[in-house]
């Protein structure tokens, strides 16, 4: 069975279809790419996957449950976890502060614990400071923990929105443009990080790229999305080979670059 | 000049400095404030003392000793020698908890409630409804109280309902709460607006069809909870006799006695926002605030934490709300008008969103202005009005400025000011919030 | 017949003013029918009158009513509406804009009163500069304040401006109530007595018991507002000013890269919508005889109200919305004491407004008119 599957997805804005029809599934423990030209549908997609949206119609089935008609957060607790294509940081917490919310779901202390600051308030805070320090260094940041995260630099920014995002202990994990506005040496750099997640902590990854090379790089599955459809899938052989992503996707962008 | 007083900063802040600082304050402050009941600048020289502990670094068992001589035994002193400073510092202490109510729902999850006094309402009429006679006058015409009417609970429920305040304001919050958080920003703050109206339209005219709330004209009597048992309260009584010059009657008691439960509140109050902002909770009201969609796909239930918020803030209204409607013996609608709201938002814009002692600043400054500040120039105006003095060159005289400018009365020029001048200067307040800096490990190495 | 709807004088004149009929013959016609219909079911519970008849026999005058005060409250609505489609910003102030434009147009027929020429001059030609002059005024006042209290502001997350306007508005009546106190000595003007407005029109229809008696102030008021509602019209759809408005409305810093200098665009917006509340004030001021510098919260409100209603942004919905909420209010006034035997009357109607907006934003928040567009993520 696969970890993610979506059935016959539909999503549409007033006539406008943003998704249409897209069967999808992506098994444990891959890294998986879904790419295509702006406006094709992808983020639309990944909103429908998280909740944000609702399509209209279609299954989305997660480890076999079904996802559709649950609220983002609820998608969340279920095991998905995300980052979002312009970086969403909490801007005027400390960068230790924005991955411990990443931790919401687990921790368990409720507002008598906060109020009275029992032993388990204490305990459960100093466990999660100490994993929050661990990710910040697992994602390549170190001495930061309590600057506010709207003063780092950019490309430490999408580094912290990875680590808040794995704090959620996700089966899960989906990359909106990850290494968009990165530099060569930044994007190597990212691209190994996502090997190591998913090597080391076992998370599936599906990622939303537009850098051609870091799709053909790093992805074993990848889906090509035109139009709000899917217009091919395999690996990045076989899409590199492929006659209609040519056309439709580098065919157009070359076209664009022409003009 | 910002660097002034940041040089001055550090050096008052050095050595034996804050403590001669601190205590120098204490006893000028005390000593004008004892020898000229009404002047502006003993008041405010002694209103410096508690920032002072507070801002500068000295022990913190001395602060802690040095405030609860100011808090417990110079304040209450001379507030029984001049009543009047009791009264300015007790409304001060009714708004920093008020103000820190609505911080939790503005500053820290970032919902703009501009009908926040309608929770203090709730507090204050569920006390004024069964601690007086209402409940045997709701078949009668208001202001046609049969006589030989009772009070329908013994005044020792007072206790009881400043709980019971904190719960009805919180289930207050939760009822308006549950279909309209749901709504952007800009749209909630209209709603609550209209809510805070619809509860105070509710108080002016809920006198019919059963007389519940007495109309405009407002409950009175309310009763208020027995003093301290004579024992107690006696020995306390001849002694400060020779210190206030005078015997002290039980109304200056109750006065006291209401400060110092006010001061009991806000304590609580700091409390509870401190440690539910350092928590789970509090870190998810400001994912909220700081990006909604990004806070709801960590996992944060939306709605379930703006209740929460919601909830937070209006109990502390709701309990400030009863302890008000008991110090005063009356309520009416008039105290609980979109006028109050917008003060205590002005209270918590001006010292700064989401900073604790940036909003029990802001409470104080603008209850200074309000009563001190804008009352001593009207006082002033009419003294003014009454001589033959003239202003020189255009040659107007004083005796024919309108009898309507009374600054007292303008509150609303006062607070808009504020609001503006902030927004456009300093988003960010006096006293800007900080989050807290953790030691990290990393740090250390 | 593609001709004839490209034709100008259908397009800038027939066609709105048709719409304006439509909407007020179908909001009346449903709400007197629901009313009724109520009338009919509740007429076994009161007993001292017949519930229909008492219903039937107010009800041309609740009509006339709602419909005149559903135009002032369009009217202030639009400036709200205007404002929110090219900033998405509540306006806040704009309440007082039209306050002000009510004391300015009062004050000059005052001032025309103190010299005498009041009772020499016509009627109409008083009121036509009374409603310039606060137009004027209140016009320019929504400009500098735009300048001042949001320019500044812009960038800012949403609530910043929104409680900058908040401020602006409370200064606003405060300082009106000092420059009237410091001039005249009494901040309350009052409309000096003139004309022959208070007196009443009988139209006799065949059929009906009672003839229908429209006050001249009403039928002044609404033919007013419906001229100023047919030049906005052509003035947002007819002229260049008009399409550069609805461009950056659309998409700033598209329309921005296009060439259209969009703080004037922005201060153009806020010139046209406080030249509107600014006539509604005088109008309304005609209306109310009286005012005070606190006069303009609750208009203010509900016609922030009618403008959600009619689906904020949009200039028909505003009016769609205005007219509802006169008539839903005027209703409210009249029929909640007779339907309750007295226990709720005419002092909810102000909070009448704030129920509506609640269920509107629960059940509709993009309002009759609007569409719903997606919140990009």
């Amino acid at each position: 069975m696969s970890l993610l599957q979506t059935i016959d997805v539909v999503k549409r804005f007033g006539g406008l279809i943003a998704v249409n029809k897209i069967n999808f599934s992506i098994e444990q423990g891959t890294i998986a790419s879904i790419i295509g030209p702006n406006g094709a549908g992808k983020t639309t997609f990944f909103n429908s996957l998280t909740g944000i949206y609702k399509p209209e119609e279609g299954q989305i089935l997660f480890n076999g449950q079904s996802l559709i008609g649950l609220r983002p957060d609820q998608v969340s607790t279920r095991g998905i976890s995300r980052t979002f294509q312009n970086i969403r940081l909490f801007g005027n917490m400390t960068v230790i502060e924005n991955i411990i919310v990443g931790m919401h779901t687990q921790l368990k202390q409720g507002a008598t614990d906060a109020l009275f600051r029992t032993k388990k308030f204490h305990e459960e805070e100093k466990e999660a400071e100490n994993r929050a320090s661990q990710l910040m260094e697992y994602v390549g940041l170190k001495n930061v923990g309590n600057q506010l995260a709207r003063n780092l630099p950019y490309g430490a920014q999408r580094r912290i929105e990875i680590a808040r995002a794995i704090a959620a202990n996700p089966t899960l994990l989906l990359l909106d443009e990850p290494t968009a506005g990165m530099n060569p040496n930044e994007t190597a750099d990212a691209i190994k990080l996502f090997r190591h997640i998913r090597d080391d902590k076992g998370i599936t990854i599906l990622l939303i790229e537009h850098d051609m090379r870091v799709v053909m790089g790093i992805s074993e599955h990848i889906s090509v999305m035109d139009y709000g459809e899917k217009i091919a899938e395999g690996t990045p052989k076989d899409i590199r080979n492929n006659q209609r992503v040519i056309e439709a996707y580098l065919g157009r962008e070359a076209a664009k670059l022409r003009d | 000049m910002k660097t002034f007083f940041n040089d001055l900063y550090k050096k008052a802040n050095k050595g034996p400095w804050p403590l001669i600082i601190t205590v120098g304050l204490m006893v000028i402050g005390s000593i004008t404030v004892y020898q000229s009941p009404r002047s502006l600048g003993a008041f405010l020289t002694l209103m410096l003392c508690p920032m002072m502990i507070y801002f500068l670094k000295i022990n913190t068992k001395v602060k802690i000793f040095m405030g609860l001589l100011l808090a417990i035994v110079i304040i209450p002193v001379l507030g029984i020698r001049n009543i009047f400073y009791l009264e300015v510092i007790f409304q001060m202490a009714v708004f920093a908890a008020l103000a820190l109510g609505l911080n939790i729902v503005i500053g820290m999850a970032g919902l703009l409630d501009l009908g926040y006094v309608a929770f203090y309402a709730v507090g204050a009429y569920s006390w004024a409804i069964f601690g007086s006679k209402q409940l045997s006058l709701l078949h009668s015409i208001p202001g046609a109280a049969p006589a030989g009417a009772e009070f329908s609970l013994s005044p020792s429920y007072f206790w009881l309902f400043l709980f019971l305040g904190v719960g009805l304001a919180a289930l207050a919050g939760i009822l308006l709460g549950l279909p309209v958080l749901r709504l952007r920003g800009d749209y909630l703050a209209i709603v609550t607006l209209g809510f805070g109206e619809v509860i105070r339209v509710l108080a002016l005219n809920l006198d019919k069809p059963i007389n519940l709330t007495n109309g405009p004209q407002g409950i009175t009597p309310i009763q208020r909870p027995p003093l301290p048992p004579g024992f107690i309260l006696e020995p306390i009584r001849s002694l400060l006799t020779p210190i206030v010059g005078h015997v002290p009657t039980d109304a200056e008691f109750y006065n006291v006695f209401f400060y110092l439960l006010a001061l009991v509140v806000i304590l609580i109050a700091i409390a509870v926002a401190t440690r539910l902002e350092d928590s789970r909770i509090g870190r998810a009201w400001a994912a909220i605030r700081e990006d909604e969609t990004a806070a709801i796909a960590m996992g944060i239930p939306l709605v379930r934490m703006k209740l929460a918020a919601f909830a937070a803030g209006a109990s502390f209204a709701g309990c400030m709300g009863v302890l008000y409607a008991a110090n005063r013996t009356f309520v009416s609608p008039e105290t609980f008008s979109f006028l109050q709201s917008i003060g205590v938002l002005t209270m918590v814009i001006l010292g700064g969103l989401g900073s604790i002692p940036g909003v029990i600043f802001g409470a104080g400054a603008v209850v200074i202005l309000n009563i001190q500040v804008l009352q001593n120039f009207s006082l002033y105006l009419s003294a003014l009005r009454q001589s033959d003095a003239v202003i020189p060159i255009i040659n107007f005289a004083w005796k024919d400025l309108s009898n309507q400018l009374d600054p007292a009365k303008y509150q609303k020029l006062v607070f808009g000011i504020i609001l503006v001048v902030m927004m456009i200067f300093r988003p960010e307040g006096l006293i800007p919030a900080e989050r807290r800096k953790r030691e990290l490990v990393e740090d250390k190495e | 017949m593609k001709q004839f709807t490209s034709n100008p004088f259908y397009k800038f004149i027939l066609f709105p003013i048709g719409q304006m009929l439509v909407f007020i013959l179908g909001a009346s016609l449903a709400l007197s029918l629901f009313i009724i219909l109520l009338a009919f079911l509740f007429r076994s519970n009161v007993t001292d009158f017949d519930l229909v008849e008492r219903t039937l026999l107010i009800l041309p005058q609740v009509l006339i009513n709602g419909i005149t005060i559903g135009f002032v409250y369009a009217t202030i609505a639009l400036g709200y509406t205007m404002v929110y489609g090219v900033l998405e910003f509540i306006n806040f102030s704009h309440s007082e804009i039209f306050m002000v434009g009510g004391i300015v147009g009062v004050e000059l027929m005052a001032y025309f009163d103190h010299t005498g020429a009041l009772q020499t001059m016509n009627q109409y030609v008083v009121i036509g500069l009374a409603i310039l002059l606060g137009m004027v005024i209140s016009g320019s006042l929504a400009v500098t304040i735009e300048r001042i209290a949001y320019k500044p502001l812009r960038g800012a997350p949403r609530l910043v401006p929104l409680i900058s306007a908040i401020g602006m508005s409370f200064f606003l009546q405060d300082a009106v109530r000092l420059i009237l106190s410091l001039t005249t000595g009494e901040f309350n003007v009052i409309l000096p007595n003139f004309g022959t407005f208070d007196e009443f029109l009988i139209l006799a229809v065949p059929g009906i018991e009672n003839p229908l008696r429209f006050q001249i102030k009403s039928i002044l008021l609404v033919g007013v507002t419906v001229i100023m509602l047919v030049g906005l019209n052509y003035l947002v759809n007819g002229t260049k000013v008009g399409k550069a408005i609805r461009a950056v409305a659309q998409d700033r810093p598209s329309a921005s890269l296009m060439g259209i200098n969009v703080n004037l665009i922005i201060s153009i917006t806020f010139l046209i919508g406080g030249a509107l509340g600014g006539a509604a004030g005088v109008l309304f001021a005609i209306k109310a005889t009286r005012l005070d510098p606190f006069v303009g919260f609750f208009p203010g409100l509900k016609a922030f109200t009618a403008a959600v209603l009619g689906g904020i942004g949009n200039l028909t919905g505003a009016l769609l919305g205005g007219l509802i909420l006169g008539l839903l209010e005027s209703f409210g006034a009249s029929y909640l004491s007779i339907f309750t035997n007295g226990a709720f009357g005419a002092e909810y109607k102000d909070i009448l407004a704030f129920a509506i907006l609640i269920i509107v934003l629960i059940i509709r928040p993009s309002g009759l008119l609007g569409q719903t567009v997606a919140q990009k993520a």
